[in-house]
């Protein structure tokens, strides 16, 4: 009996789920972005317009259109207004590691990586083994997020994603810091401490800007009050899109940041 | 909704103050007075004092190009409506404070000084509050001729921290950039030993610019903005926008627009309280409350992504409905997993509760005086820890909340004995989150029997210019009110929001001053206040 209540209060054992791969996404997600056919002259005329975030730009020379996804909030606006070119996948959009790698073009199509969260925790687990002796350190820091990013950053650490697992933990201070997770167009009044967070992080260090605010300003753009991008203020590494980036998105980034550090930022 | 009350009340003031009001005129819930100037101390103190309204906001605009000046609009919350106090400073770049007679307007006039470049003469407090030291004086970012892109100049110069000084003071400065996985602010702690001697607090480090951001945006994209403000508001946030442009285009919406608009409301109040309540449970370190409660914020966010496509309820509202459909499948799945959630929650609340190192660490931990609360305008859970009954789904019934609102003379004598007994500490908070969300379960399952109808009704293109309305909801940190006045050509002439945590922010310097430091963090997330909410 005592176990059986036992049960009742802790749970049915594990929780983490260890094949995430079906169930990664609800078929309503709205992930991205995807181009199903060429947008006509016209309708690119009203994607730019309805675009909150000029995220859809026309590209002169070759009458196709661009999708920049470090803008894109996934509003959804464009396919309630072109619906026949443009759908929203609930594939995330994978992180990158340059800028220019962010936008995609109407013509050729990229598609996003297929991996589960746990096939691409145990890549990660192994290189921070090799690399880091099974210990990377992330700060994050908030440089004016809605806190929407936050939400998904914390829910990393819930017995469900569990990302300790892998060898990584959040750490209180940017001197004890391998990587500095940083989310927000970076607002004017925190454009100090961000400088100074990033001066204090020991080298070699890895700056990842988590969502669309952090890799273009967003919605809240480049005004008086912030600044456009972490890219204003200290280098960045890797971009990670999506307004806010899912985990197992999060988590792709984190990979991609620990695979720049193995190849010296290449 | 209370229209007889307003009007009873604007019978009364009319005769006390009758050679001092120079109009009168009524808006459904709204009731509006012009004042002059220097007559308005004295109408706010007796609104405040006599008829013990609340001051819900104060709002500032730029009208010098129509008018001839900046409008105040001072807005006092009673009995279900709202009374606007209406001046004009004319040429003067000043106006009378209010803060020593309504403290909770201290804070508003600092904002206006920011922002609006307007002195309060007799605010005791001349600091800068939005903008911080390195903003240049000479710069006003909601007068109408700065451009929102503008680069100021940045200059060095420091802000003055109350000192407090003494044998054995000293100071721990922390933030902005904090230690866990949470927003920026700057908290300085004076102590003696452990014991907090003095808490100041200094915030805006995620002042955005938003108000300003937003008179440069069509409708549709200042909704976006508005499920931005704070992240995990979205849906109150971006309800009582909508509900602000509705009333200016007095359009109404369909019954089942807004049921909808009440589940995902209730929805994200139950998701939030149960991520507060894991903190506070991380926080009275006891990580294993914290792990369970955990797992179930995380089915609550999949059941907000399979029903809105957004893991943080992004994109539920449009202007006019919402975009969002709930079909039949879908009630399905919201009652299947808000029956197992329910069943684990009170699993893990009973777990909780039985720990006597838990409860004793919760128990008389940042305990708020009633008078204090009052004093602040506080809001949501953050008054009613203390017995102060507001809750704007009550008293200001928007979406299908008049639905729920039906209680009999026994429940009725119920809640107000739990009121009194009401301590304002942490554990009140907890439990009344505990509450609060046992309360929105059977909200969303009694609103669950939609009708059949369109989602939204579509609002006309273009809305009449200047005329301004109050939208309000009530988040899961408490009233959130947004007031929008039209421009020309469809533009959005000024948006003031003024979010819960704007209200409750002041109160945590007095609720942590018979603790410890190390009660801080369990303080502040008992509170559970926003920052990007706050700073906007």
């Amino acid at each position: 009996m005592i176990k059986a209540a036992r049960k009742g209060i802790v749970g049915n054992g594990i929780e983490t789920i260890k094949n995430l791969a079906n169930l990664l996404s609800s078929k309503n997600y709205r992930g991205s972005v995807i181009f199903t056919a060429e947008p006509t002259n016209d309708q690119r005329k009203m994607l730019e317009d309805i675009c909150p975030t000029k995220a859809l730009f026309s590209v002169k020379e070759n009458n196709a259109m661009g999708l920049d996804n470090g803008k894109c909030i996934m509003c959804g606006y464009c396919s309630e207004v072109v619906s026949e070119t443009i759908k929203i996948s609930n594939k995330p959009v994978i992180p990158v590691k340059m800028k220019s790698q962010i936008i995609d073009y109407s013509n050729p199509q990229t598609f996003p990586s297929e991996k589960s969260y746990e096939q691409i925790g145990n890549e990660l687990k192994e290189k921070i083994q090799k690399m880091f002796s099974r210990s990377l350190a992330i700060r994050q820091v908030d440089a004016g997020s809605c806190n929407g990013c936050e939400i998904e950053i914390t829910a990393l650490n819930n017995p469900i994603y569990d990302i300790e697992r892998f060898g990584i933990h959040f750490v209180a201070s940017p001197r004890h810091a391998d990587v500095l997770l940083v989310t927000g167009p970076a607002s004017r009044n925190m454009e100090t401490a961000l400088l100074r967070t990033y001066e204090a992080t020991p080298g070699p260090k890895i700056v990842i800007a988590v969502g669309a605010c952090a890799c273009s300003g967003g919605i809240f753009g480049d005004t008086h009050a912030t600044t456009g991008g972490i890219d204003k203020v200290i280098p960045v590494d890797v971009y990670i899109p999506g307004c806010p980036p899912r985990p197992e998105v999060l988590i792709q980034g984190l990979l991609l940041a620990v695979d720049r550090m193995i190849t010296n930022g290449k | 909704m209370n229209n007889t009350n307003l009007e009873n009340y604007a019978k009364e003031i009319t005769d006390k103050f009758s050679n001092k009001i120079t109009k009168t005129y009524q808006n459904n819930d709204e009731l509006h007075l012009d004042v002059e100037l220097n007559d308005m101390p004295k109408i706010c103190d007796y609104v405040y004092k006599n008829w013990n309204a609340r001051l819900a906001t104060i709002i500032c605009s730029d009208e010098r190009k129509n008018i001839g000046g900046f409008t105040i609009r001072y807005v006092f919350e009673k009995d279900g409506g709202f009374i606007f106090i209406i001046v004009s400073t004319g040429q003067s770049l000043s106006f009378p404070s209010i803060a020593l007679h309504v403290p909770a307007a201290a804070l508003y006039e600092r904002e206006i000084k920011d922002m609006f470049g307007l002195i309060p003469t007799g605010n005791p407090d001349t600091r800068p509050l939005v903008l911080h030291e390195h903003w240049p004086d000479e710069i006003f970012p909601l007068r109408k001729e700065f451009e929102l892109e503008t680069k100021v100049k940045r200059q060095e110069k420091e802000y003055p921290f109350l000192r407090v000084q003494g044998e054995g003071i000293c100071e721990i400065p922390v933030g902005p950039v904090h230690a866990g996985i949470i927003e920026p602010g700057h908290f300085r702690f004076s102590i003696l030993g452990e014991n907090i001697i003095n808490l100041e607090t200094r915030l805006f480090y995620t002042h955005k610019g938003i108000e300003k951001l937003a008179e440069s945006l069509r409708l549709d994209e200042a909704l976006l903005l508005s499920e931005r403000i704070a992240g995990d508001e979205s849906v109150a946030n971006s309800s009582a926008f909508c509900q602000a442009i509705e009333k200016i285009a007095q359009v109404d919406i369909p019954k089942k627009a807004k049921k909808i608009r009440t589940i995902f409301a209730e929805l994200e109040r139950i998701y939030n309280h149960v991520g507060t309540l894991a903190g506070i449970s991380t926080d009275a370190s006891f990580p294993f409350g914290a792990a369970r409660l955990n797992i179930l914020k995380e089915r609550l966010m999949r059941l907000n992504e399979s029903l809105s496509g957004s893991r943080i309820l992004f994109g539920v509202n449009r202007i006019g409905g919402v975009r969002c459909d709930i079909t039949d499948e879908n009630k399905k799945l919201i009652l299947e997993t808000l029956r197992e959630i329910s069943d684990d929650f009170d699993k893990i609340i009973m777990l909780l509760k039985s720990k006597s190192s838990f409860m004793d660490r919760l128990r008389g931990t940042g305990t708020i005086q009633k008078k204090i609360a009052y004093d602040l305008g506080t809001v949501g859970i953050v008054a009613r820890c203390v017995g102060i009954d507001i809750d704007t789904r009550r008293d200001h019934p928007y979406g299908s909340y008049h639905l729920h609102n039906h209680k009999t003379p026994q429940e009725l004598m119920q809640h107000q004995i739990e009121m009194e007994k009401r301590t304002g500490d942490a554990l009140a908070r907890f439990e009344i989150r505990v509450q609060e969300v046992r309360d929105s379960f059977d909200i969303i399952e009694e609103s669950l029997n939609l009708e059949n109808g369109a989602l939204f009704t579509s609002i006309p293109d273009s809305l009449e210019p200047f005329r301004s309305s109050l939208g309000w909801a009530e988040s899961h940190r408490g009233q959130t009110l947004h007031w929008v006045m039209m421009g020309e050509n469809n533009s959005i002439f000024r948006y003031k929001i003024r979010t819960a945590s704007f209200c409750n922010w002041s109160v945590i310097e007095q609720a942590v001053l018979n603790d410890i430091v190390p009660d801080f963090p369990l303080v502040n997330k008992s509170l559970d206040l926003s920052y990007s909410g706050n700073d906007l």
